[in-house]
């Protein structure tokens, strides 16, 4: 039996029937094309699947989609128009914090979750923020440089 | 000429900094990557894989799995006679385990589930029964190479041995006044590239031609090999790499090609197979786990005389690129280090346990294990200074390696070394 939930995606309001079992992983990529969202292994391990719901960051392959209901979503695609770009996004290509990409939008949106808690980060807090997102072409230290460089240009506000 | 182009190349690219071409669409979550592709009418496959790591298969039942709603079809070995093995080096690998034949390990696969969604295919798996005549598991290569050990391959255990030798190992031994023997053993590896293995296929009926979107690293080796496995002209097979989450040697091996191939040639639509991550553990290839026994001698004054080394290395059920991956273990031997006097064997094993194959340093990251814990053991036991000791020992222009080659260009070792000892503050 298909649950009917509402909730906001990057700014619109959807509302939309999925199965109880479904995660929100799933309905993003699947139901709402937004294949920015990465799955890494599906069990909570990597944080490729990075989503915020209600500004604070979660892994999308341990929610289910009944859980958003009447919640406010954000992923890497709501993060810019794609032509102006976040301060965050900005910063990971001007020091080349991208190798295969695919821990990147899951990195960019715990960046982001932490920038809007915090928005005078020390090295430590973004260690601390990225500690759940795997990077396994092992860029650690170009991201924890952007992130740091976003938050000196005002990027956390 | 030469100096000119270089000089061109260095004003443009050495020194800048030059932004990736894709980076925007990744950073902004556009990229593309093989299991973003979506096609209409498309189908999922799911694979049924083998339930012990070396049994006979002696029955399958696939009626329960066909009933269920959802499912298109089920191919097992008895529908394609006529495919052939594949492999990187050697064509040890089957597509499909048949009646009568033997699984080696737990990745081997018994049947494709073609369905509607990823769910009726991942339960047909379930419904699928096998029944099958267990044989001793082997996952250590000391047992394989025993005797009494069961065959996993009809040639035997041993896939192939190989050899080293330079100077006079006799004479080297000689000379030294210390000589430090140990055993070393390194373990399997994931490459755990962020993003598993994973494809996309379609058959086009007019060309007949099949098209393969699919994470994967060696495009023209994988497409010959799909083609002689498939018995179809390299034409044929167009593999196409879209974005590509990491790899780390992990994606040369051919993984969803071929069971793609067979589903879309069977159900002339688009069928989409992504493993999930522990498939990807079970199935595909790992970094060999070396045994080395290392005898080392050296002078007084820390001078090295000889390399002798024994390895024994476990290449899991399949030879994929592992043949490849001792011999430069072998060769690495020595390490960046002078040694006149060398002898070596190496035997590449087969046991049950998951395929071996490349990952970044292919062989010289254990050897390394091996040979730079000779080197401290025997500045421990000299008491001497082991940076000291190893630029005595280190390469440079003209020294030759294990296998006699002549380095001629490019020998940064020593540099490596002493800069590594300052920044380590080594000094003080
Ligand atoms: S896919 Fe969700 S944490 Fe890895
Ligand atoms: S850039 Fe490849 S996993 Fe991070």
């Amino acid at each position: 039996m298909k649950h009917k939930i509402r909730f906001t995606i990057n700014g619109e309001v959807k509302e939309i029937e999925v199965q109880p079992n479904k995660t929100l992983l799933k309905m993003l990529r699947e139901d709402l094309d937004l294949i920015g969202v990465k799955e890494g292994c599906g069990a909570g391990e990597c944080g490729a699947c990075t989503v915020l719901v209600n500004n604070k960051p979660v892994n999308s392959c341990l929610m289910l989609a009944v859980e958003v209901d009447g919640k406010e979503i954000l992923t890497i695609e709501g993060l810019s128009d794609g032509i102006n770009l976040d301060p965050l996004q900005e910063s990971f290509l001007k020091h080349n914090a991208i190798q295969c990409g695919y821990c990147t939008p899951g990195m960019v949106m715990s960046a982001k979750a932490l920038l809007n808690r915090n928005s005078h980060p020390k090295e430590e807090d973004v260690k601390e923020a990225l500690a759940g997102n795997l990077c396994r072409c092992t860029g650690y230290k170009r991201i924890v440089d952007a992130v740091l460089d976003a938050v000196k240009k005002g990027g956390g506000k | 000429m030469m100096a000119e182009g270089v000089k061109k190349m260095t004003k443009r690219y050495v020194g800048k900094n030059i932004f990736k071409v894709d980076a925007r669409e990744k950073v902004t979550g556009n990229a593309i990557y093989t299991e973003d592709i979506y096609f209409d009418n498309m189908l999922y496959l799911k694979i049924k894989r083998a339930t012990h790591p070396h049994a006979y298969l002696r029955r399958i039942d696939i009626s329960k799995a066909q009933k269920l709603p959802g499912v298109v079809k089920i191919i097992t070995a008895a529908d394609i006679p006529k495919v052939k093995n594949f492999g990187l080096i050697i064509k040890d690998q089957p597509v499909l385990i048949g009646i009568g034949q033997k699984m080696r390990y737990m990745g081997d696969a018994l049947a494709i589930v073609i369905a509607e969604s990823k769910e009726a295919a991942s339960q047909a798996i379930g419904l699928i029964e096998v029944e099958v005549e267990k044989l001793e598991a082997i996952s250590d290569p000391l047992r394989a190479i025993e005797k009494d050990a069961p065959l996993i391959h009809q040639d035997g255990n041993i896939l192939d041995t190989y050899y080293l030798k330079k100077g006079d190992i006799k004479k080297g031994f000689a000379q030294a006044d210390l000589i430090v023997e140990n055993e070393y053993r390194t373990s399997f590896l994931d490459q755990v590239p962020l993003q598993v293995e994973a494809g996309v296929g379609i058959f086009d009926q007019e060309t007949e031609i099949i098209k393969l979107w699919v994470a994967t690293q060696w495009l023209h080796d994988t497409q010959a090999d799909i083609a002689q496995s498939l018995g179809l002209p390299k034409e044929k097979i167009r593999i196409i790499q879209p974005v590509i989450g990491g790899a780390f040697g992990k994606k040369e091996d051919i993984s969803v090609h071929i069971y793609l191939a067979l589903a879309a040639m069977e159900t002339k639509r688009p069928v989409k197979l992504t493993y999930t991550r522990e498939e990807s553990m079970i199935a595909q290839s790992k970094r060999h786990p070396f045994i080395i026994r290392m005898k080392t001698g050296v002078t007084r004054k820390g001078y090295l005389t000889a390399c002798q080394v024994e390895v024994i290395v476990d290449t899991g059920a399949y030879a994929s690129s592992g043949p490849a991956v001792v011999h430069k273990g072998l060769y690495h031997c020595t390490g960046p280090y002078n040694v006149g006097n060398v002898k070596g064997v190496a035997h590449i094993v087969y046991t049950n346990n998951t395929y071996c194959g490349a990952m970044r340093g292919f062989g010289a990251t254990q050897m390394a294990f091996a040979y730079e814990s000779q080197m401290d053991i025997i500045t421990h036991r000299l008491r001497i200074d082991p940076v000291q000791f190893r630029l005595q020992n280190a390469y440079s222009i003209g020294s030759s390696t294990p296998n006699s080659q002549i380095l001629t260009l490019g020998v940064g070792v020593k540099e490596t070394i002493k800069l590594a000892a300052d920044i380590a503050g080594w000094k003080e």
